[in-house]
């Protein structure tokens, strides 16, 4: 793909608005996806239930951003990744993780949270981590780092898999495609989700337990 | 001092023994070495291995190679074996009779009863039958347990439901009555609509019960004795699942067929047989213990059991310098496995065990080209090279060295391609006998058993006992011991089974948990070294007779395996014969019997 000089500068001002963008601008949702109606159950506790895995998300997860960089509705991923936990026969737990953007911390911080020490970190583009609280933050028991191929059929079976560590079971890892055109492709566009995803963070603030009407 | 050294090359490692030598004097061995193989044993490669494994020997003592006196070589066995599987049933599906799988989360339970319907279609079905509803995957969990819900509460009588997608647990926690719900079924475009059904589902952790037995069948679809004969092999193919569907087609039909896989031909001294590869290891081995002494085994050619002979006589061949017909297989070692393989005409991708004969096949030719060899190596390094002796006496002559042994004495040398067995009298006469199927044919059944297609992995699991990771900071071992670590294991470990090798835990990626493939490694081992051991000793035991003998030493590669020399063990001690693992010169183990013979032979030689 060639970038041109037009190109670059498009991306610039782009990051520029988005920098210097007023709150009404920024709080509009990037796509054309619905807002998620969360509702906020206070401040989230570690869980003592053996059978549920927590989901993460940060804070502009359905609210400021409504789609992931390849346009599935953060609605769907909520969807699919709570149904391939259900069909496995576990429970799943919403949390907002306030304090970062960072995809691993937000899974490490769910797999703490977990009854079953098991987590799943999804931020808003797309981009998904599954962790265990014993792990170092930047490991990871499964890690889905291309948002653009992150599609449907994968949170469901990230959901699964999730559950199925949860049971002490030993799933194979989930299958990811490869495109060697995915980087180039859409780092410009990471770049800018990404700046917009840190401009919600609110370091001193506590995870939130969530609910959600899907 | 003169030292001389002792080289014994095998087909997997090549050994080395130094010792110290004075006329007036015993021989001291004071050194001795092991590197792998390199090239295949008896061929001028293995010159490399040998000038390698003399480096490391000597280099303690800090002396160079030319201050050898002797290199004295091995007349190594012409023995090469190879190894191959045969599959030999295979099940096929004609129309769609069944479906039959064990798909992780099944919805509901029970058994349901009734005439298959699309999902689509249910508004307009008759309310006064009993409907198994087919669900595509087009269809979403939540719609599809809405429109489920809304057919019930319209008194349409649903029992169950075939989904195509992992979403059984998912609908049936939807719905406001239980039924079974069988999912995962991928080609479900293949699902005869308008025929009656039958389906159930088990609870976690039992198999179905009614689906299995061909009476209930019969029962449930009011069949005559002679279509539930026809039923039989369904029944039978359902066996163990835990959820299961069966569909009344006019011809739907399952069949066990047998694939044709060839015969062989034994030919002994005295008689001559013919069998097919088909009728399994058990009878195979029977006729080969009824035609031996085996003189050559031909295979049919052009199937698959005749070219795998053909390779093991081309490597044979190229080997030895000596035209291919020049070359005779002279054992056999059948092995009966299952093999799971892909039911063919299936619906949801189902895997039934197929039935297999694993074959090692051997070699044995008049003579390898030693002597090219020998004169190959003292070019190389300048110091005279002899072929000084056969390796199964050098062997014997070794394991002797081994503490509270005394003859008359049998080893079983345990190796990669082929076992073998001689056994010393009290007046020193050695007999000695050559098998086919050793380490590598264990590999090749645990491969093929687990379905690993990696042998290098078949191989570690092989040598090497297996555990569970349960937490980052704890395994169970396949004994039941928990070790825990201070560290966090690698994530990739976490939850799997993993082989404990030399390097560390590696994970095994399979479904099978972790008995059932510790029972495939022991099942197979016992298969190949305890039939082996045991056929081996009956020929070279006096009168053919194990119970004659009264000690066996284990030396070679497998006898350093972690539970071999126990499987033999036990099942000798019906024999009463005492067994053991070798301890040459009360320090090598089993390793390095060959190579010790070598310089003491040579010795005893030189002083007469």
């Amino acid at each position: 793909m060639n970038i041109t000089e037009d190109m670059v500068k498009e991306i610039i001002l782009e990051v520029l608005k988005e920098i210097q963008g007023d709150e009404k601008t920024a709080a509009r949702p990037a796509g054309s996806a619905t807002q998620l109606q969360f509702q906020e159950l206070g401040t989230a506790k570690v869980g003592t239930n053996r059978n549920e895995v927590v989901i993460g998300v940060p804070p502009a997860f359905g609210v400021a951003m409504t789609q992931t960089i390849i346009d599935i509705p953060h609605k769907e991923v909520l969807k699919e990744i709570m149904a391939g936990i259900e069909e496995e026969g576990l429970k799943s737990r919403l949390v907002r993780v306030n304090k970062t953007a960072d995809v691993g911390f937000i899974a490490h911080e769910a797999a703490k949270l977990s009854g079953s020490g098991i987590g799943i970190g999804t931020i808003s583009r797309g981009t998904t981590v599954i962790h265990q609280r014993d792990l170092a933050p930047l490991q990871n028991l499964e890690l889905f780092s291309q948002s653009p191929l992150v599609e449907k059929e994968t949170f469901r079976a990230i959901g699964r898999n999730a559950a199925k560590y949860a049971k002490g079971e030993h799933p194979n890892p989930v299958p990811v495609r490869n495109d060697p055109m995915a980087r180039p492709k859409y780092q410009g566009l990471a770049a800018l989700l990404h700046n917009k995803e840190v401009l919600y963070v609110r370091p001193d603030v506590t995870s939130t337990e969530l609910t959600v009407q899907l | 001092m003169p030292y001389i050294a002792g080289v014994d090359i095998g087909n997997n490692s090549t050994e080395v023994a130094i010792a110290e030598f004075a006329r007036s004097d015993e021989a001291r061995i004071v050194s001795s070495s092991i590197v792998k193989t390199v090239g295949i044993k008896g061929t001028v490669r293995n010159v490399l291995g040998v000038i390698d494994a003399l480096d490391r020997a000597l280099s303690p003592l800090g002396i160079p190679r030319k201050d050898l006196d002797i290199v004295l070589l091995n007349e190594a066995t012409p023995v090469i074996g190879d190894v191959a599987m045969e599959t030999i049933t295979e099940t096929v599906i004609t129309e769609s009779a069944m479906i039959g799988h064990n798909p992780s989360t099944p919805g509901g339970m029970g058994l349901a009863l009734g005439t298959t319907i699309m999902l689509e279609d249910m508004a307009s079905a008759s309310p006064d039958k009993q409907w198994i509803v087919v669900i595509p995957g087009s269809t979403e969990f939540r719609v599809a347990s809405e429109q489920l819900n809304r057919a019930m509460s319209a008194k349409f009588q649903i029992a169950g439901a075939i989904v195509q997608k992992d979403d059984g647990v998912l609908i049936h926690n939807r719905l406001h009555h239980s039924i079974p719900i069988v999912d995962e079924v991928i080609h479900i475009d293949r699902v005869p609509v308008g025929m009656p059904a039958a389906l159930e589902v088990a609870v976690v952790g039992k198999t179905i019960e009614k689906l299995s037995n061909p009476y209930d069948i019969a029962t449930l679809f009011e069949l005559t004795p002679e279509e539930t004969r026809d039923i039989v092999p369904i029944a039978r193919a359902l066996t163990g699942t835990r959820s299961a569907v069966v569909i009344k087609t006019p011809r739907g039909d399952i069949q066990e067929r047998r694939i044709p896989a060839g015969k062989i031909k034994l030919i002994g001294q005295h008689q001559k047989v013919d069998i097919q590869i088909d009728e399994g290891a058990e009878s195979i081995m029977e006729q080969v213990v009824k035609v031996s002494p085996l003189l050559e085994i031909q295979a049919e050619p052009g199937t698959n059991v005749g070219g795998m002979f053909e390779t093991v006589r081309q490597v044979m061949a190229d080997l030895t310098d000596q035209p291919v017909s020049a070359i005779r297989v002279q054992d056999i070692l059948a092995v009966d496995t299952l093999v799971p393989q892909r039911v063919r005409g299936s619906l949801a991708g189902e895997y039934s065990l197929g039935n297999a004969v694993g074959l090692a096949a051997m070699v044995e030719t008049q003579k390898l080209p030693m002597q090219r060899l020998a004169r190959k190596l003292e070019e190389e390094i300048m110091v005279p090279t002899i072929v000084a002796g056969v390796e199964a006496e050098m062997a014997i002559r070794g394991a002797l060295t081994t503490p509270g042994t005394k003859p008359p004495m049998a080893i079983l040398d345990l190796g990669g391609g082929s076992t073998d067995a001689s056994l010393i009298n009290e007046s020193g006469e050695i007999k000695s006998v050559h098998f086919a199927g050793a380490g590598e044919m264990v590999t090749l059944l645990i491969d093929k058993e687990l379905g690993l297609d990696d042998l290098e992995l078949a191989e570690k699991i092989k040598l090497f006992p297996l555990a569970k990771v349960e937490t980052l900071f704890h395994m169970r071992h396949e004994n039941g011991s928990v070790q825990f670590f201070h560290e966090p294991l690698d994530p990739r470990l976490f939850g799997r089974v993993v082989v404990i090798s030399e390097n560390g835990p590696i994970p095994v990626e399979t479904r099978e948990p972790l008995a059932k493939i510790v029972e495939i490694r022991q099942k197979a081992k016992k298969k190949v070294f305890v039939h082996n051991s045991l056929r081996a000793l009956e020929r070279v035991g006096p009168a053919n007779n194990i119970r004659l003998i009264s000690f066996v030493a284990l030396v070679g590669g497998s006898a350093l395996d972690f539970e071999i020399p126990r499987m033999i063990s036990d099942s000798l001690i019906e024999y009463g014969v005492v067994t053991g693992r070798a301890n040459i010169r009360g320090t090598e183990g089993p390793r390095n019997a060959v190579a010790t013979g070598l310089v003491l032979a040579y010795e005893e030689k030189q002083r007469n």
